[in-house]
């Protein structure tokens, strides 16, 4: 009645996700700022760590980063099950990835602690920038644990086309700060080098 | 011409309909819940026009401090704070907003042949987050407070050491405040693009305007982050104790300059951008002839963004790089010359070619493309190293950029202004008193701003409060302040006439142009719906294509395309253009200025070091989120 043919199966990914990519984009520069001033600041510094600082740990940071890469796969799995309908598996999915992330950041905030009480931000400018760096992906962790649990709180009262949207975005913003995590552990660690 | 009047009584009912459906709540209550582009446009406009008063008093306090020499207008600390505010408005809550918020949210949608953005209550929140920045910004100006290191605050000027108060404070905090609304409206622009087209426009049917919008955005949503990153190390360096700019604990001073100009280059393209955009919707409207080269002016727009992105050293001769690296700037600086060039000689050439009648816009335009090409002129003498470094940080530098800022970024948003004031209002201005005062601003401009080169090659160096007499600096000074009450005056007959007009002047109808572009399709000032008829779009001058506004009328006739079954919009295929699927948008939404009203308390809490409190209010930003997604559009 309306004059249009509209295609019957989805064309194209929705706004939603075009939404998400914007914020991912915006994101992922500012990760790409931060990493180039760690690396501008080393480069003009003759020994790196600087002031006596160790080394950061090399095996510890490796297999949480490996934990939480892990995630992935639920929350792209999640994403599919969304997408064919199946709101229980999608459920699942979301729960595990959920509980696996927040034992993560618990850990990762403790360790962060610690570690501040090892030699504290206000050390130098690599401690400047190790805590920042550090502490913004943390933040983005942070931030990617509410939106499963608000998630999960929408999906207790079933699907609608704007919840199965909101889990595809949310997937993909996981991918997301899982390639960041990658990439600031990476820098950190190149200290060691 | 344009869809007016329904032709049955059958559409006349769709149309009632689809009012209905999109009809904002009367009063103060409908303007700020609303979700309407067209709303939201015009907020920004008269917004951003009381900050450009506010940027202009401060620039005319600056001239009149140094018309004579050795004057005591202000106090040289005062005189710090105006210039500082000047740069910082004029930039960020005049030029950016202008030309994305005001008239990109206006007519972006009326141009794409959609009925809103894509993501109509995020438009709105960029609104409200942009005039809570703006509060909070000019807060510190009324406590004394205000910024006082200029608009690109070098450290270690600005470092805690030698600039303890709130002042700078105030600049972190403002700046990465109002970014996020800047962020907000270029993300909104670039699906919108992509996504909300009347079906059948693909890319090569969209008008320059909307791919000059797509460049500003996508060079917003890139350079933003690195200000943010820079205002945020400094926030840090000042108030929790880290060291990224201190050089006696392992920081680097010129880690802030590379940071901000890795944003303030692109940020100069991201200011004149929209201009060419307005450039080329006029030139055609008043030629009658479709722009030369229409695909090389398309990808010159995004092209003249993302060289910007590789210049920004040459801002940075004076600090002591290796030689190879300011070549290396130097090269790229002069590449940006090649996609400029092709405009100009594309706007030269349709001019030429077409049938010019000069009304006010196009004087305008005229106008633009002589400044555009003057600064343009000047700006390809800093690739020469040396006499770069020779002019740094004179009045020189200052002529050229307000050459380009004023010249090529501001002389547009006027003509749009001229130009799209009977879209907006139904109204036609006054032709001659806009002709005069086209006339007294150009004269005025160039008597402003052209003995600022004199004075920079004399010596004169920038942001001093004042200077001796017998310098031979005098009389071009009071040239220049002069110039700067002249351009004042035609600003003011400018706003006059606009004004006047609104009250007295003649209905303009649907298209007093012959517009090339859809917005004149539809009746002025457009409906809530925008339009009544989806349209039929088969090139990228879409209103001289008789055949498809014939088909809009058949189908409105028949009652097709009308989408009056709820707020309802196509999107398409972000190439090709193809329909997608009929999306239904949101509409009206307390959310939005709630909260902004809560992010502007964590900036709050932030400036007098509130952490914990900041922390809260952080959490009420994210329990207004979800109140804002409780609210889901129908299945």
């Amino acid at each position: 009645m309306s004059g249009y043919s509209v295609p019957q199966s989805q064309v194209g990914r929705p706004t939603a996700w075009w939404g998400m990519t914007i914020l991912i984009a915006s994101e992922a520069t500012l990760f790409g700022t931060f990493i180039g001033t760690y690396y501008y600041l080393r480069f003009k510094t003759p020994t790196w760590p600087p002031g006596g600082i160790p080394e950061p740990k090399l095996v510890v940071p490796l297999v949480m980063l490996a934990v939480l890469v892990s995630t992935t796969v639920p929350m792209r799995l999640a994403a599919t099950a969304a997408r064919t309908g199946r709101l229980a598996a999608t459920r699942l999915l979301i729960a595990v990835a959920l509980v696996v992330q927040s034992g993560y950041f618990a850990y990762e905030v403790h360790d962060f602690s610690d570690q501040l009480h090892r030699f504290d931000i206000t050390r130098n400018a690599y401690s400047s920038i190790y805590y920042t760096l550090l502490g913004a992906d943390h933040a983005h962790v942070l931030l990617g644990v509410l939106f499963n649990l608000w998630l999960l709180g929408k999906l207790a009262r079933g699907f609608t086309r704007y919840r199965i949207h909101a889990v595809q975005a949310i997937a993909w913003y996981w991918l997301a700060v899982n390639v960041l995590t990658i990439a600031v552990i990476g820098t950190l660690l190149s200290a060691r080098a | 011409m344009a869809i007016a009047t329904p032709p049955t009584p059958a559409a006349a009912e769709r149309m009632e309909r689809l009012e209905q459906i999109w009809e904002s709540r009367p009063g103060i209550l409908g303007w700020l819940t609303t979700t309407d582009h067209k709303r939201i446009g015009l907020l920004y406009f008269w917004t951003t026009l009381a900050l450009f008063g506010a940027g202009g008093a401060e620039a005319l306090l600056i001239r009149t401090q140094l018309a004579q020499p050795n004057q005591h207008v202000v106090s040289p600390q005062t005189f710090d704070e105006l210039f500082s505010m000047h740069g910082i408005t004029m930039i960020f809550f005049f030029i950016i907003p202008m030309t994305t918020g005001a008239f990109g949210n206006y007519l972006l949608p009326l141009l794409l042949g959609a009925r809103d953005m894509a993501f109509p209550r995020m438009n709105a929140l960029s609104y409200w987050i942009f005039l809570a920045s703006a509060i909070f910004i000019y807060t510190s100006l009324f406590i004394g407070k205000a910024p006082n290191a200029g608009w690109f605050n070098y450290v270690p000027l600005a470092s805690k050491q030698f600039n303890p108060g709130h002042n700078i404070d105030f600049y972190c905090l403002g700046i990465i405040f109002n970014s996020i609304a800047s962020t907000l409206t270029a993300g909104q622009f670039i699906v919108t693009i992509f996504k909300s087209r009347a079906p059948g426009m693909s890319l090569n049917r969209m008008p320059l305007f909307c791919f000059a919008m797509l460049a500003a955005s996508f060079g917003l949503l890139f350079a933003l982050p690195a200000l943010s990153a820079d205002t945020t190390f400094l926030f840090l360096d000042r108030n929790v104790g880290t060291h990224f700019f201190d050089a006696s604990h392992g920081g680097s001073a010129l880690l802030w300059q590379h940071l901000f100009w890795i944003f303030g280059h692109p940020e100069v393209y991201i200011l004149i951008v929209p201009a060419f955009g307005i450039a080329t919707s006029i030139i055609p409207a008043f030629t009658q002839r479709r722009l030369v080269a229409f695909p090389l002016v398309a990808v010159a727009e995004l092209l003249v963004v993302f060289v910007g992105f590789g210049v920004w050293a040459h801002h940075m001769y004076a600090v002591g790089m290796t030689t190879i690296s300011m070549i290396f700037f130097a090269a790229a600086t002069a590449m940006v010359v090649i996609p400029s060039t092709i405009q100009v000689f594309a706007w030269c050439m349709s001019f030429i070619t077409g049938f010019a009648r000069f009304k006010t816009p196009l004087l305008f335009i005229a106008g633009f493309i002589f400044m555009f090409v003057t600064g343009g002129l000047t700006g390809i003498m800093f690739v020469a190293i040396p006499f770069d470094q020779q002019v740094t940080d004179t009045y020189f530098i200052v002529a050229h950029f307000h050459y380009i800022i004023f010249g090529a970024a501001v002389f547009p948003i006027f003509g749009g202004m001229y130009y799209w004031f009977p879209k907006v209002t139904g109204k036609l201005y006054f032709e001659r008193p806009g002709q005069i005062s086209f006339w007294i601003i150009f004269v005025g401009t160039n008597l402003l701003f052209f003995p600022m080169h004199i004075v920079g090659l004399l010596g004169m160096t920038r942001r001093v409060s004042t200077y001796p007499s017998g310098l031979g600096w005098t009389a071009y000074n009071l040239a220049e302040t002069i110039g700067g009450f002249v351009t004042l005056a035609g600003i003011l007959l400018l706003l006059g006439n606009l004004f006047v007009s609104y009250f007295r002047g003649p209905p303009a109808g649907p298209d007093p142009w012959h517009g090339p572009t859809l917005e004149w399709t539809t009746s002025s000032p457009p409906p809530e719906y925008d339009f009544a008829v989806i349209p039929r779009v088969t090139s990228a001058y879409a209103n001289w294509d008789p055949v498809d506004r014939e088909a809009d009328r058949l189908n409105l006739a028949d009652g097709l395309l009308m989408l009056e079954h709820g707020h309802e919009q196509p999107t398409v295929t972000p190439v090709d253009g193809r329909l997608a699927e009929i999306a239904q948008m949101p509409h009206e939404s307390p959310w939005p200025p709630v909260l902004a009203l809560a992010l502007a308390l964590v900036f709050t809490m932030l400036l007098i070091g509130l952490y914990g409190v900041a922390g809260i209010m952080g959490l009420v930003c994210l329990l207004a989120l979800a109140g804002w997604h409780s609210q889901e559009p129908p299945e």
